[in-house]
């Protein structure tokens, strides 16, 4: 989240778009209704009307997989009529910057595709270097290449009649969202938007996000109290899982994983050090790279990581650029041997990956698996899984019982970015133990056996790992390497005198020589000197009393609130919004006032988004895979032909050809089909389903469609279905309802239906998985799954 | 002492059933083993109250039109009436089982006296309590006496995430409800109404609707006939009980809970969770 939970409530329209809060996030509604109730509009996108829906002023509803369409539709209605907020979008983004002349799209391709790669060449999308290399601006966004004038093209085809025919909203209904979503490009007036995975499991999910973050800045949108594009987590501390990299392409703060072409420290900086723009007027922090990336480095090998031995960089794995290391890509390489063991920590992918028939049958191919978990999984048991033999399995199962959240002492970070320490309440039951507790013992034993000989041991063997010698390590002393302390006496970039083995007080005290370790240079400043920050419970709000309680736990990056504020205010420091501000400069102590400011620099000193080069924010986002602009593609099961472009699908995803891999048609299966969680269940299911208070709510697998679906298939409500795809088939009951209704689209009628991911064959409520039906097929960017729109087809059982 | 009441405010309510949840943890009551419930369109569940669930939330829905529904929620627990046929039925004596809480005004079983006569369930224009068959004992909602004497909101509202559920002093309930009435008709809904101020002489759970009490199934003016036949009924069923139980075996409990009183039947739970009394 740009913004955080509490702020919510301070806003003056609410769009609610791949997401269904009031189930999956039901605690945001806290914030939702209270800003409801103060006289906001909440809107609520979707193809299904949802318990969210209920309490919107407008649902409007969209095919799935068809948001850019409708977002491309807000923001030329925006453009067209010239509803911008005109000072934000010329001083804080790059819509005066000139694009370079080579730069084209057409027909749903960019400029410097690769149709054998499936990869663009980005050259052409570049902006237009002045003699200083700076960016050549237009202020008067006249130009005929600046980034305001090629939005305004590219999207000139998305006019209320086009979004109609491509994702079946109503026109009327898109009209009254646009008018009543684009009147917050006033000053002083703010929309937030609140999404989750019904924006990001698709083949363009990134490009999903950046059409918000793209609508957002042209309304000024972003910085502001109430506004904001603010990512609903799926999971209490996913936030945090994030943040520290449990990925595979960056490391914790968003540090890019070394590539094997990164052949050197010096390399790595090299490529990964941005060149600042505009010269003192850019703070491009990440400009810091080499400091952070150091301190990591010292964080993980300590006094073994030398000037000398490139701080131990050499100990760091490396990514091959052949690889795809995403979750499908690791399934397709278990599928095909390459992968033989497996650690599956608090993850049920039997339940939760895409097209589970496959990656139930890649498990069998593991020689062994551990699994960490609460409750038996489906995961642990695929060997029995129902129409299994287990003498034909050779994979040798480790179950390992964990603590649950309340069962041991650490932090989790919410969406909004605040890190809380928590406490353990409890013991946790027989042998269960934490996940610290499992990976200290594994480390432990795997240096054991290191230090007798193999093959390069020293990442291993000199791996920093000081968590005391007591059976549970210190949590504490994990927190306080994250935030970072001092490896030798040394005076910071910041002229501050540090003692060996104090803690940094901020990111901006991290130096690239050795002198500091940090293991996560973003949560620098959540254990300093004066305690741990995040253990903080002072409800006080700030000076603005908009709802920031900055000595509330502690929030990442040096306990800024709301992020981009600087964009908040006009070059003179003061706030669009009057009401809500979020900081001020005072211009008799000459100090800010409110939140943590994106930096402590006077008004009108340095542009206001600091982590970009040049200082502004990118409505031209040119570092993307699939293009700068975002653009209407279909799913990769899709029931229609591209109303807007030849191109039918995203061109630069990759196409799994594989075994198991069937893609459906249309003529088979006309139906689009998406998934979604229930309230009552949690994810794949292994927490809630072993819960009988919880399982009494939501007992069976079902299905949702519409009643004339129903009517063309001969399905009553409470009925037994068969749901298939080109992946598999699964049974459950009909809900027949008119909360699902066909999409008229150009004369055709398509039926939508959708399910609930949750179930699987182990546990006490137990029932088919949606996940055999869906398919492997990932974005361009990130290769998340689509989960959310693929094609089916639906008949009564016999 | 004024009395208390809760209050729901169904435009707030998001039927996440937390409510529902909070309840049996509160209550040590077990899940049931549901089925899927298509009639109330595969969300509402347990189907309906029952000795094991004492608040459920009830799902109403309704095409408006192209792509309009009305999805309309409602809880449903105890409205612990102020004229309740509950207590008028109830046969026990000297004492009676079912019993209004002297400060409170909230009305409870008390689980040590109840013969499980069910006469309570006949008489409950609402269809509330109901008779655990192995116990033999009457149950619903407490209204969360035992939380509430140790200054902690009932355990539904307390968990609540949107406020749709509160609770405090009736007067105080009844002025929100009509106050927020006012707000919502002001904003377009205008069925909203106020339900259990007038109802049954005043109801300790007042609700905000958005449309009128029969879309929901609710009476507007529930009422109950001569209760005569049924407290007869009731008098025939603790009379036989009383013949196989033996007179002496009840005095000792009816004495016994009318000496200690009602903190009583809530002591065990308070010292159960003495832990908990720092919540707030």
């Amino acid at each position: 989240m740009t913004n955080h939970w509490t702020d919510i409530q301070n806003s003056d329209c609410i769009m609610i778009i791949g997401s269904n809060a009031a189930e999956n996030h039901p605690l945001s509604f806290k914030w939702v209704m209270k800003a409801v109730e103060r006289g906001a509009t909440l809107i609520h996108v979707d193809p299904r009307y949802t318990r969210t829906s209920s309490k919107a002023h407008l649902y409007a509803p969209l095919r799935s997989g068809t948001d850019i369409a409708f977002l491309g539709g807000l923001i030329n209605y925006v453009l067209q009529n010239d509803l911008i907020h005109k000072d934000y979008v010329v001083e804080y983004t790059d819509a005066s910057m000139i694009v370079n002349e080579n730069f084209a799209f057409h027909d749903g391709l960019f400029s410097g595709y690769d149709a054998a790669k499936k990869k663009y060449d980005k050259g052409s999308w570049a902006y237009e270097p002045d003699g200083n290399g700076d960016p050549k601006r237009d202020k008067e966004l006249k130009h005929e290449r600046c980034v305001y004038q090629l939005m305004k093209q590219h999207y000139a085809a998305y006019t209320p009649e086009k979004v109609s025919e491509i994702t079946g909203m109503p026109v009327e209904t898109f009209m009254k969202v646009a008018k009543a979503y684009a009147a917050t490009g006033k000053p002083g007036k703010a929309a937030t938007i609140m999404y989750a995975m019904g924006t990001t499991q698709h083949t363009v999910g990134t490009q999903n996000v950046r059409s918000y973050a793209m609508l957002q800045l042209l309304l000024g949108n972003t910085g502001v109290s109430g506004g904001g594009i603010n990512a609903l987590r799926g999971e209490s501390n996913v936030q945090g899982s994030t943040d520290y990299a449990l990925l595979f392409h960056i490391l914790p703060g968003y540090l890019k994983t070394p590539r094997a072409f990164n052949d050197s420290l010096t390399a790595y900086h090299e490529k990964w050090t941005p060149k600042g723009k505009y010269g003192g007027m850019s703070a491009n922090w990440w400009q810091h790279t080499p400091k952070y990336m150091v301190s990591f480095l010292k964080a993980y090998w300590g006094d073994a990581a030398t000037k000398k031995n490139e701080f131990a960089y050499h100990y760091m794995p490396k990514l091959d650029e052949n690889t795809i290391y995403t979750h499908i890509g690791m399934f397709e390489n278990m599928y095909d041997g390459v992968i033989k063991g497996l650690f599956c920590m608090g993850q049920n992918p039997a339940v939760g990956g895409p097209n589970v028939l496959k990656e139930r049958k890649a498990l069998e191919k593991l020689d062994w698996m551990v699994a960490a978990d609460l409750w038996a999984t489906d995961t642990m048991d695929f060997w029995k899984r129902p129409g299994v033999d287990p003498k034909t399995i050779n994979t040798e199962v480790f179950v390992l019982p964990a603590a649950s959240s309340i069962e041991k002492e650490g932090s989790i970070v919410n969406s909004g970015r605040w890190m809380q320490w928590r406490y353990k309440a409890v013991d946790p039951p027989g042998v269960a133990k934490s996940d610290l507790w499992m990976l200290d013992k594994l480390f432990k034993g795997l240096r054991e056996r290191y230090e007798k000989g193999g093959v390069f041991p020293e990442p291993i063997v000199q791996l920093h790992w000081d968590y005391g010698d007591d059976d549970e390590p210190d949590v504490h002393k994990v927190a306080k390497e994250c935030n970072g302390y001092a490896m030798r006496d040394y005076t910071s970039g910041k002229g501050k005198d540090i003692k060996r083995g104090e803690q940094i007080p901020s990111f901006a005290h991290l130096a690239d020589d050795g002198s500091t370790c940090s293991g996560n240079w973003l949560y620098c400043g959540c254990y300093t000197e004066a305690g741990n920050m995040s253990a903080r419970r002072n409800p006080m709000d700030a000076a603005n009393n908009i709802g920031l309680f900055p000595q509330w736990a502690w929030c990442w990056p040096v306990n800024r609130r709301i992020i981009y504020n600087r964009a908040s205010v006009d070059l003179n420091g003061q706030p669009f919004d009057k009401e809500h501000w979020v900081i001020r400069w005072n211009a008799e102590t000459k100090k800010w006032e409110g939140d943590v400011p994106d930096g402590g620099w006077a008004p009108g000193t340095k542009h206001a988004f600091i982590m970009k080069p040049h200082g502004h924010a990118q409505l031209f986002g040119n570092g993307r895979a699939d293009g700068p602009f975002p653009a209407h593609y279909e799913p990769v099961e899709s029931p229609v032909q591209n109303a807007m472009y030849k191109q039918q699908v995203n061109p630069a995803i990759k196409t799994w050809t594989s075994d198991m891999n069937d893609v459906g048609t249309p003529d088979k299966y006309p139906i689009v089909a998406t998934t979604y969680r229930v309230v009552e269940h949690w994810q794949a299911g292994q927490m809630t389903r072993n819960l009988t208070w919880v399982s009494e709510l939501m007992p069976d697998m079902f299905i949702e469609m519409s009643e004339e679906l129903a009517k063309e298939k001969g399905i009553a409500n409470g009925d037994k279905v068969r749901i298939t795809t080109a992946r598999g088939g699964i049974s459950a009951f009909a809900v027949v309802t008119p909360r699902f209704q066909p999409f008229k689209m150009n004369g055709k009628m398509v039926h939508q239906i959708g399910l609930p991911w949750h179930w699987g064959y182990s546990g006490y409520s137990v029932g088919e998985s949606a996940n055999v039906l869906t398919p492997h097929a990932g974005d361009a960017n990130t290769m998340i799954p689509e989960y959310k729109a693929f094609l089916c087809d639906v008949a009564k059982e016999v | 002492m004024a009395e208390n009441s809760f209050y729901y405010d169904g435009s707030l309510c998001i039927a996440c059933r937390s409510c529902q949840v909070a309840c049996k943890q509160w209550n040590y009551l077990p899940g049931e083993k549901t089925k899927f419930f298509a009639a109330a369109g595969g969300y509402q569940n347990p189907s309906d109250l029952s000795p094991t669930t004492w608040t459920i939330i009830k799902f109403h829905e309704e095409r408006k039109g192209d792509f309009q529904v009305n999805w309309l929620f409602r809880r449903h627990h105890c409205f612990h009436c102020s004229d309740a046929a509950c207590i008028e039925v109830c046969p026990v004596e000297p004492e009676k089982a079912m019993k209004r809480h002297p400060v409170f005004g909230t009305v409870y079983v008390d689980q040590d006296t109840c013969i499980g006569c069910g006469e309570c369930e006949e008489a409950c224009p609402y269809d509330v309590p109901h008779v655990n068959e192995d116990t033999e004992k009457s149950r619903k909602c407490t209204g969360c006496f035992d939380r509430v004497a140790n200054d902690m909101l009932p355990a539904c509202a307390k968990t609540c995430p949107t406020e749709s559920i509160r609770y405090g002093e009736k007067g105080a309930m009844y002025d929100l409800a009509k106050k927020r009435v006012k707000t919502l008709k002001s904003q377009g809904w205008k069925n909203a109404n106020v339900y259990g101020t007038k109802q049954l002489k005043g109801l300790h759970s007042v609700y905000v609707l958005l449309e009128k009490p029969g879309y929901y199934g609710l009476d507007e003016n529930p009422s109950y006939g001569s209760l005569e036949p049924i407290k007869r009924k009731a008098q025939e069923k603790f009379a036989a009980w009383q013949r196989d139980h033996g007179r002496e075996n009840l005095a000792s409990i009816g004495g016994l809970a009318a000496t200690v009183g009602l903190a009583a039947a809530g002591f065990k739970k308070l010292t159960d969770r003495k832990n908990d009394n720092s919540e707030s």
